[in-house]
């Protein structure tokens, strides 16, 4: 593979060094590309005449833009920049993290059973969602599908979880197997209830496959903010014992990680923070397999700098692809989560045909 | 149960219906290079893997007078390390990155500045100075068992450390070393015992069990067959008995040491098994 070629065959003893330097470099970068593209995203676009720091310092008494400048900056671009950083920040973590418990750098976020659940979770929502008392509609408004959705995601890892866990010993591979069938299952459940809906609302459910942030608010970010920053936050701990998984349970074991409780610990903030994820803006792909797998190929796999680093990379990765899926059909909006499939599937396959070896390990 | 041994009473593993062990006792003493040996399938492993935890079983298992199954995970890791057969490394990691990751419990040695240069002393203990910068999945098999035996050292570097021995298991630790190297990491071990650590073996080399070990217990069929010093252990009878051929133990007079060697007996290699297995019951 490509270190293994930049490796002389008898090298100095600091590549490894060299590995954490590296990764040093790369987190500046991306904190500047951080900021850079924040500032992109509330641009809005080159041909946008909103006045951006106008905007934004107007807020703190710090300039005089006009009150519409104010709201679009404040109101609508701000929540949605915030919500791609934050949700590709969480995928991307949630992808290293599931790829470091599962021992494959081809594991998805989605292998916690998350992904199927919310989306039964919301298709329920959208098709049966009239069925509830008016009361209740009204009462939930907007949070209905997002609410559900979450709900789901949960349900089904907790029932993965609870399949895969016998003796107190959690079976990572039972609960790979597990996922498939349960994904089938609710993926069935999901076919009936679409099979019923109307139109507009085969309509809603396609665009919420797609994924999107376009409907982004402060409210929506400030429901699904403290389970994503709780799995941002918990993520570091988890880095030493990923690091040990990577020789295997036993091994990591005796090596003095407590794996159960590391892996419950991984598990539960996983669906917490990718249900949140999926809740707010529907499916979005590739951003938790591709961005780690980058970085591995940059930086080497130590967990320390790769958790860090895919929380950046993810949240830029997200920000710009949602740049892209607002000017490429301008005036109109690509759903988001096309972007990153049309620009992550390539990608992906790119990195499978460099390194074969990859999916052999 | 003494404050410097493993010991371990009437360990019973079974798998579906095979009994792997049937209620085996066994000690080893720190200070000294205890060796498991015994034919394929005997149970060298399974008692390995029962003694550090890795495989279902019924009866005790003590570490220094305390009984494992009452020490977490990271108590137990700080007393032994434990050096697997084979193992996988799923993420590219260099040699270095991956000696480091002994490290992880903490407590190699009582002098904490002494950890970061660790991995190096222990890469060039096992005859791997200048490979920290290579990806382990580009090494041969017999340098990547010596990158994991020097992730196990780092663990618990110091022999013993606070009056307390630490221990070593490791399970066939030469398997796939050249004649050479395999030396270089008997004699390691051999020095870790003498420093006052334990070390405890599953060996499939006779002859160099003979030549390093301090203690040997020989299983058959998921027993204990015979257990004491060497010289004791490996005779002509009980090893042929248990390993099914005939076996010849050799003490030359200029060297001392001891020596295994097996007799051709002029026939085929499986109709000589079968018929040495037939009077291969030992009682």
């Amino acid at each position: 593979m490509a270190l293994a070629s930049i490796a002389p065959p008898f090298p100095s003893a600091r590549q490894s060094g060299d590995r954490r330097a590296r990764a040093r470099v790369v987190r500046i970068g991306l904190i500047v590309a951080l900021g850079l593209s924040m500032v992109l995203g509330l641009g809005g676009g080159a041909a946008s005449d909103t006045d951006v720091w106008g905007g934004l310092l107007t807020k703190f008494g710090l300039a005089t833009a006009s009150a519409r400048d104010v709201t679009i900056i404040w109101d609508i671009r701000m929540p949605r920049v915030m919500t791609a950083a934050l949700v590709g920040a969480a995928l991307a973590v949630a992808g290293a993290v599931m790829q470091g418990l599962f021992r494959n750098p081809l594991a998805d976020p989605g292998l916690v059973g998350v992904s199927a659940g919310a989306g039964l979770g919301a298709v329920a929502a959208i098709v049966l969602g009239g069925l509830l008392p008016l009361a209740v509609q009204v009462a939930s408004g907007a949070y209905l599908v997002p609410f559900s959705a979450f709900l789901g995601g949960w349900a089904s890892t907790l029932v993965l979880y609870r399949i895969a866990t016998r003796g107190g010993r959690t079976s990572v591979a039972t609960m790979l197997l597990a996922g498939i069938a349960l994904g089938a299952l609710t993926g069935a459940i999901t076919g009936i209830i679409v099979y019923k809906a109307d139109d507009s609302q085969l309509r809603d459910l396609t665009f919420w496959g797609m994924g999107s942030v376009a409907g982004a608010t402060w409210a929506k970010l400030w429901a699904a903010a403290p389970l994503i920053l709780a799995s941002l936050f918990v993520a570091p701990f988890l880095a030493r014992a990923l690091d040990a998984l990577a020789l295997g349970e036993a091994v990591a074991s005796h090596m003095g990680i407590d794996t159960q409780m590391m892996k419950r610990v991984a598990i539960l903030s996983v669906a917490g923070s990718v249900g949140a994820c999926v809740a707010i803006t529907g499916g979005i792909g590739f951003v938790g397999i591709v961005v780690p797998h980058l970085l591995r190929l940059v930086q080497g796999p130590e967990h320390r700098n790769l958790l860090p680093n895919a929380a950046l990379l993810g949240a830029v990765v997200l920000l710009l692809a949602d740049m892209v899926s607002r000017v490429v059909v301008a005036p109109a909006e690509l759903p988001i989560g096309i972007v990153t499939a049309i620009l992550g599937g390539p990608v992906f396959m790119w990195i499978l045909l460099k390194n074969r070896s990859l999916s052999d390990v | 149960m003494s404050e410097t041994s493993i010991t371990a009473s009437k360990l019973r593993v079974r798998f579906g219906r095979h009994t792997a062990l049937n209620g085996v006792d066994f000690s080893a003493q720190a200070g000294q290079l205890t060796a498991i040996v015994g034919p394929n399938g005997s149970g060298k492993t399974t008692l390995l893997r029962a003694l550090t935890g890795d495989v279902a079983h019924s009866g005790k298992v003590w570490i220094n007078g305390r009984e494992t199954a009452s020490l977490r995970p990271v108590e137990l890791a700080r007393l032994r390390a434990v050096l697997p057969q084979s193992g996988s490394v799923a993420f590219p990691f260099t040699v270095l990155e991956l000696v480091r990751l002994g490290l992880t419990a903490g407590l190699a040695t009582a002098c904490p500045q002494a950890q970061a240069t660790l991995p190096q002393a222990a890469l060039a203990r096992v005859g791997l100075a200048g490979f920290e910068s290579r990806l382990v999945q580009d090494l041969s098999g017999g340098e990547r068992q010596r990158v994991h035996l020097a992730r196990v050292l780092v663990q618990i570097w110091e022999p013993v450390l606070e009056g307390a021995p630490r221990w070593l298991f490791l399970d066939e630790p030469v398997s796939a070393l050249d004649i050479g190297h395999q030396l270089i990491v008997m004699q390691l071990a051999h020095d870790y015992a003498q420093a006052g650590g334990g070390v405890v073996a599953v060996m499939h080399d006779l002859n160099l069990t003979a030549m390093f070990a301090d203690h040997v217990t020989l299983l058959g069929a998921g027993q204990v067959r015979a257990s004491g010093a060497p010289q004791e252990v490996l005779t002509d009878r009980d090893l042929s008995a248990c390993y099914g051929c005939a076996l010849r133990t050799n003490t030359p007079p200029p060297f001392g040491g001891t020596w295994i060697l097996p007799q051709a007996t002029g026939q085929s290699p499986s109709q000589s098994a079968g018929l040495s297995l037939g009077q291969g019951s030992l009682s």
